[in-house]
């Protein structure tokens, strides 16, 4: 799959890039640092992701600023986006939602139940059909 | 001859004499006849006018006659109580009225009237006596008097002197008029007024009286209000102190009340004080009608509100800044939170990546202080977690629905970590409440996680039991747990207050618990036995009216 990834945070980029390197998982990573930084990869002329992984808190542009405008454009608003975040507000979880969001997952304290989690996330993603394109 | 003569002459003298004798016999006799003519006329003269006198005496007798009697029936038929005295006030003659007002009959017993009259009356019975001598009369003397049975009446006497021929007094008449009912009425009146206006003049309220808007009467708490005299006040019209807040809400209202639609009405006026200054009053006006339903005065009762409108908005003000500066302070636990979490996860991600890759060369205590540090850092969160979700235990967006409790409980099974030898049971059906259901659940969680954690007995066992009372839910969580002691009481419901001896305890959940209660108006206590276990009991105040 190619999966863009939205984070802020190296070594949670880090942690992401481990994951999928220790399970041998063959998907293609593209980092944003910021949701600025998203919607210029996602631009007309680039190959569209298959899933997007967001994280909330970011300086420029916040996660659900971005989610905003990714939800509110004709095309965009086809990728299925998966909230990545420490966020437990509530606030958060049902903003999210009511915009569109593909799912919502905390982030765990040890790396170990990252790994967990986001292989299941990964896996559920793959075997679902894809919009493509 | 000559004899003769002389005789003769001597006769003749003789006779002469006898003549003039006989003359003078003969005019006696004339004049006593005369004297006895002009007697006799006299006499029938007399007669006649003996006779006329008679007459005229008889007349006059019968007119005395007539008049008495005449007056012997006015008297008896005077409705009133009616006395004649003499000088000293002694009755004389008194009517029938008389007698049944006073009690007393001047046939049987000697009366004074003045001796009746009420001690309080003396002095001026005294000097309306002395009027009454003076000038002859005396009208509308008013005084209280002991009637024969003992109670005093309250009676108004006019009164005249009654005097002889020769223009001397003798007596005095008097018609006496009850007027005890009329007095007592009025002394009522009186009395009652005087309450009133007790009332009136002492109420903390201003009062004021007004016909058609102008002022005619104030009382001492308005008079102080605005700082003007009642006097100065009587000059005004409602409109020269005061304006309606709301002017178009007022022309309204008094249009309602004049139309009679309204008997009153409460608005805010503005008054003006006489310094200047103005004070904002609660003004409740109603109208006074007379018997054909026109309206006769109006009645406004005004209450100064300006330091309570001040207040108002202060609170108000406050109120906001409270809800803002407490959105403020839930966001900023968010956010600090998160500042918080994000590098605790990486710090935990690293420690863990360097145990992974270098278990090799890392030593035993190398790898052990990696496990402290990931430790540490799990009681960090925790603590993170337990001061966000105090911060949010209290937030006043609540939900309010119904809460099956049985199922908050399995939740709460499934979610928190109970060891096998311990039992979390509920003996009997929990009810079903109107909450909002993560408080709930943050409640109970607390409370049981607390009590599963301090259990040291082989079988431990935690029973939450419910009574319903009439405003509240009283529910009952009883281990048989390690027990508190009696001084940690209070102190365990404190944020950040950890009595055990367990490290990982933040020393929040109980305090998160004491806030739901308390956002619930409920109460939490707890009782404990040292070794034998503790039971916490807390209420909730039942939402709609006590519906379940």
């Amino acid at each position: 799959m190619n999966i863009l990834f939205i984070e802020d945070d190296m070594i949670e980029t880090m942690k992401l890039q481990r994951t999928i390197s220790k399970l041998k998982l063959k998907h293609k990573i593209t980092e944003a640092k910021n949701g600025e930084e998203a919607l210029d990869i996602l631009k007309p002329e680039n190959t569209l992701p298959d899933i997007i992984l967001l994280d909330l808190n970011m300086p420029r542009m916040s996660g659900i600023e971005f989610l905003r405008i990714l939800k509110e454009d004709a095309k965009l608003k086809y990728i299925p986006t998966v909230i990545l975040t420490t966020s437990e507000n509530r606030v958060d979880l049902l903003e999210c939602y009511k915009i569109g969001i593909a799912g919502y997952v905390i982030k765990p304290l040890k790396y170990e139940d990252y790994e967990v989690k986001l292989h299941r996330v990964l896996s559920y993603w793959e075997i679902n059909e894809l919009v493509k394109g | 001859m000559e004899q003769r003569l002389n005789l003769m002459l001597s006769k003749m003298e003789c006779n002469k004499e006898i003549v003039l004798l006989k003359k003078a016999l003969e005019r006696q006799k004339k004049a006593r006849l005369q004297a006895e003519r002009i007697l006799e006329q006299k006499s029938k003269e007399l007669y006649d006018s003996t006779f006329h006198l008679k007459q005229a005496n008889n007349k006059l007798e019968n007119l005395l006659t007539e008049k008495t009697s005449e007056l012997d029936g006015v008297f008896v038929n005077i409705i009133d109580p009616y006395v004649v005295m003499d000088l000293g006030f002694t009755i004389i003659n008194m009517n029938s009225s008389a007698r049944d007002f006073l009690g007393y009959d001047n046939r049987k017993e000697h009366i004074n009237l003045a001796k009746l009259v009420h001690k309080d009356y003396i002095e001026y019975t005294i000097k309306s006596i002395k009027n009454l001598m003076e000038i002859g009369v005396l009208k509308n003397y008013r005084s209280k008097i002991r009637t024969k049975d003992g109670s005093y009446k309250w009676v108004q006497i006019n009164s005249s002197l009654i005097y002889d021929k020769d223009l001397k007094p003798i007596g005095a008449q008097g018609i006496i008029r009850d007027i005890t009912k009329e007095t007592e009425i009025k002394e009522l009146l009186n009395e009652q007024k005087k309450q009133l206006d007790i009332i009136v003049e002492n109420s903390p309220l201003g009062i004021i009286l007004t016909v058609d808007d102008k002022i005619i009467k104030a009382n001492k708490a308005f008079v102080n209000l605005l700082n003007y005299s009642e006097n100065e006040l009587k000059q005004f019209y409602l409109n020269d102190i005061s304006t309606s807040e709301n002017k178009e809400e007022n022309a309204k209202l008094i249009a309602d009340m004049n139309t009679g639609v309204l008997d009153n009405f409460s608005t805010i006026k503005k008054y003006y004080k006489k310094d200047g200054t103005t004070l904002l009053a609660k003004t409740n006006v109603s109208v006074v009608k007379n018997d054909s339903g026109n309206i006769e005065y109006q009645v406004s009762v005004i209450e100064d509100i300006t330091v309570q409108k001040e207040l108002e908005i202060q609170k108000e003000q406050l109120l906001n800044e409270l809800e803002i500066s407490n959105k403020g302070l839930q966001e900023y636990a968010h956010i600090v939170s998160h500042d918080l979490k994000s590098p605790l996860r990486s710090i935990s991600a690293l420690a863990t990546w360097i145990q992974e890759d270098y278990k090799d060369v890392l030593d035993d205590t190398g790898l052990q202080n990696l496990c402290l540090m990931q430790e540490k850092i799990a009681s960090m969160d925790k603590l993170i977690h337990g001061i966000l979700e105090y911060s949010t235990a209290g937030s006043s967006d609540i939900d309010t629905v119904k809460v099956d409790l049985n199922s908050v409980l399995s939740e709460i099974k499934e979610s928190i970590y109970i060891p096998d030898h311990v039992m979390v049971v509920a003996p009997k059906k929990l009810p079903s409440i109107y909450a909002d259901r993560i408080k709930m659940h943050q409640l109970f969680q607390n409370i049981i996680s607390n009590a599963v954690v301090h259990i040291d007995k082989e079988e431990g066992l935690v029973k939450i039991l419910c009574a319903e009372q009439d405003k509240y839910w009283l529910f009952t969580i009883e281990d048989n747990g390690v027990g508190i002691p009696e001084k940690f009481y209070k102190k365990i419901f404190e944020i950040f207050q950890s009595i055990g001896e367990n490290e990982r305890s933040t020393g929040i959940g109980l305090s998160i618990v004491k806030k739901i209660v308390d956002r619930y108006q409920g109460k939490v206590w707890v009782e404990s036995k040292l070794g034998e276990g503790t039971t916490f009991y807390f209420t909730i105040k039942k939402q709609r009216n006590g519906t379940a």
